[in-house]
């Protein structure tokens, strides 16, 4: 899975990267706008977007896919002074701007922030318009990579990316299978008010968290035996999921709120929202998070009731599940929605095995 | 002295719309190594000439009458080369190489050599050479270690903008000039492929502003007829691991000093 990243590496930093990175801050420091300086990708919490999260393009979408992309590019070209509308990772990006202002105030020269890099597909023609609805909402996006159809992966690798998302799952599964934290995204049916001064992120547990081996066990024998597993393991963590480095990345940056006396205060609170029963089979789960020195800031157990009318209440600006079950019941009462393509749960639907066809690898 | 000669296998290009590209011999082959046969093991760039050729095969199936295509020369101011002249000519035509003419030339007189072929981009492994050759007005790039893992079937040229610029290699004003004739005709060439399955790909790199900075780089050579396929701001951060996906075969950063955004 992702590693952290290491802080005190004792690396040779290239003398040239140096005086890029200081060329960089002199540019920055010397803009007349009051634009903050995005921070060195080493200490930073890196999140990806694709260009089709942070924004609403599936108009374009469509052009794209009937007409080809010839008629795409010059159809964005066209429009290019006109600004997109809010995408499903907006509000989450906005809910990041604002931890890095409040991380700003406490810590003026630290460089552990959340950097958002947009992360896309798309040919660079687009990006002028995507670069004008990024200034038309002033969002704090500095770096780019638009790879005009190059696979995004060695990108996501050379920023050290904590977080990728993307409304394109093949993607998504390739980020994962080289150890991202990844998930697809979701737009919501309705729209949900959020909060603009704490960034609110709920997880599930088990293949999101945790790794599915317990899933496994409940797809392949039932929850009865896999009740017995989990209080027969309780005190044995569960391995790691392909979302844990993100949550431990958020705890490390909630830990700097904590230290100024913050912690009442602090702008970015998580959320556990796991099917698993609280009475049997809840301990392990967070046995496991306190073994890994993590903490979660509330722990829901719903024992497999749906998830929709929690989440409602929790609003969260991003909601990770590996199920697209839990995830339609999530979209359809307004909360936005990530899908973590991970584990057995990709095999099943409703509880019920998916026929596959057999496939030629 | 310089002397040159023309390679009968391939066919000779238009001089008034080629675009003249001279590449280091010392770079194409192994100096040391042999293949058999007496031929030459393949160099660096090795990778960026096959790139260079598709171009001008696509461009050709395209239309049969281009004439705006890569005309490949090879300079060699080795001595040692120079002796084995016969090999350098032999090497190339074992493969196949589109290469039109060869340049011997000694080391006080290849610039000249590079003005009188009409040269309009000089890539080279010598940083020493490129330095020279940049100051005296002639595009150049620096061909490095990277440029082997290249792809061969579509030429990726990089434009960076904004990086540290070294205090002793400022550009004159001949060598922009140089730099943004070479970047109209690439742009010119780039327009006669298709969005997708093109066998030459343009990508930008700002390394330092932020995205205002690239997006002014965009719309200066959209002005210049360039249409950019892959565009990377970095705002400060390493070039290093991101260079390494990119992969181009060469970059070029001359063409951005002067203009204003």
């Amino acid at each position: 899975m992702s590693e952290m990243k290491p802080s005190d590496v004792a690396a040779a930093e290239d003398s040239s990267e140096e005086k890029d990175w200081a060329a960089a801050k002199a540019a920055f420091d010397n803009l007349k706008s009051n634009k903050p300086r995005p921070p060195k990708p080493r200490f930073a919490v890196s999140i990806a977007v694709s260009s089709r999260t942070v924004f609403n393009m599936v108009a374009e979408r469509k052009i794209y896919e009937e007409e080809g992309v010839e008629k795409y590019v010059a159809f964005q070209v066209e429009h290019e002074n006109e600004p997109f509308r809010p995408g499903p990772a907006f509000p989450f990006v906005k809910a990041l701007m604002n931890v890095n202002s409040r991380l700003r105030e406490l810590y003026p020269d630290s460089e552990e922030l959340f950097d958002v890099i947009l992360m896309t597909n798309n040919p660079a023609q687009v990006g002028v318009r995507l670069i004008n609805s990024i200034n038309h909402y002033d969002l704090t996006i500095e770096r780019f990579c638009m790879t005009g159809g190059q696979s995004p992966i060695g990108y996501l690798e050379a920023y050290m990316t904590n977080l990728y998302l993307s409304k394109d799952s093949d993607k998504v599964t390739e980020a994962i299978e080289a150890g991202i934290a990844a998930a697809t995204m979701f737009m919501p049916e309705k729209e949900m008010e959020l909060s603009d001064t704490q960034l609110r992120v709920a997880f599930d547990g088990d293949a999101v968290l945790f790794s599915d081996e317990s899933e496994i066990i409940v797809k392949k024998h039932g929850l009865d035996t896999f009740f017995e597993h989990e209080k027969r393991y309780e005190n044995q963590p569960l391995a790691q999921g392909p979302l844990k480095c993100f949550l431990e990345a958020l705890g490390k940056l909630q830990r700097k709120f904590y230290s100024k006396n913050e912690r009442l205060n602090c702008p970015i609170r998580t959320f556990l929202v796991t099917a698993r029963s609280a009475a049997s089979s809840g301990a392990r789960v967070l046995k496991t998070l306190r073994s890994w020195g993590l903490e979660i800031d509330e722990a829901l157990f719903l024992a497999g009731a749906p998830k929709g009318p929690l989440l409602q209440k929790i609003r969260p600006h991003i909601f990770f599940d590996d199920q697209m079950f839990h995830i339609e019941g999530a979209k359809d009462l307004g909360t936005i929605a990530a899908h973590v393509p991970y584990g057995i749960g990709q095999k099943y639907h409703k509880g019920k095995l998916i026929e596959q066809p057999a496939k030629n690898e | 002295m310089v002397s040159t000669v023309q390679n009968t296998d391939v066919k000779q290009k238009e001089s008034d719309h080629a675009v003249v590209v001279a590449v280091a011999s010392r770079a194409v082959f192994e100096p040391e190594a042999q293949g058999g046969d007496n031929v030459y093991a393949e160099g660096v760039a090795f990778p960026l000439l096959q790139a260079l050729q598709k171009v001008n095969e696509r461009l050709l199936e395209e239309n049969s009458a281009e004439s705006l295509l890569f005309d490949i020369v090879l300079i060699t101011t080795d001595s040692q080369q120079q002796q084995q002249s016969s090999h350098l000519i032999s090497s190339t035509k074992h493969y196949g190489l589109e290469v039109s003419r060869f340049c011997f030339s000694t080391e006080e007189d290849f610039i000249e050599s590079l003005l009188q072929n009409n040269v309009q981009l000089f890539l080279s492994t010598d940083r020493n050479e490129v330095s020279q050759t940049s100051q005296k007005g002639v595009l150049s790039a620096l061909l490095d270690e990277y440029t082997t893992s290249c792809p061969s079937e579509q030429l990726r040229v990089l434009f960076c903008r904004d990086a540290v610029i070294r205090p002793d290699t400022n550009p004159t004003p001949a060598s922009r000039q140089a730099a943004q004739s070479f970047s109209a005709q690439l742009g010119k060439m780039r327009q006669r492929f298709g969005m997708s399955d093109s066998p030459l790909s343009i990508a930008l790199m700002t390394s330092c502003g932020g995205r205002d900075s690239c997006g002014g780089a965009l719309r200066t050579l959209r002005s210049l007829g360039i249409s950019v396929d892959e565009a990377y701001c970095l705002a400060g951060s390493p070039r290093g691991p991101i260079l390494s996906v990119l992969r181009p075969h060469f970059v070029l950063s001359d063409c951005f000093s002067g203009l204003e955004d």
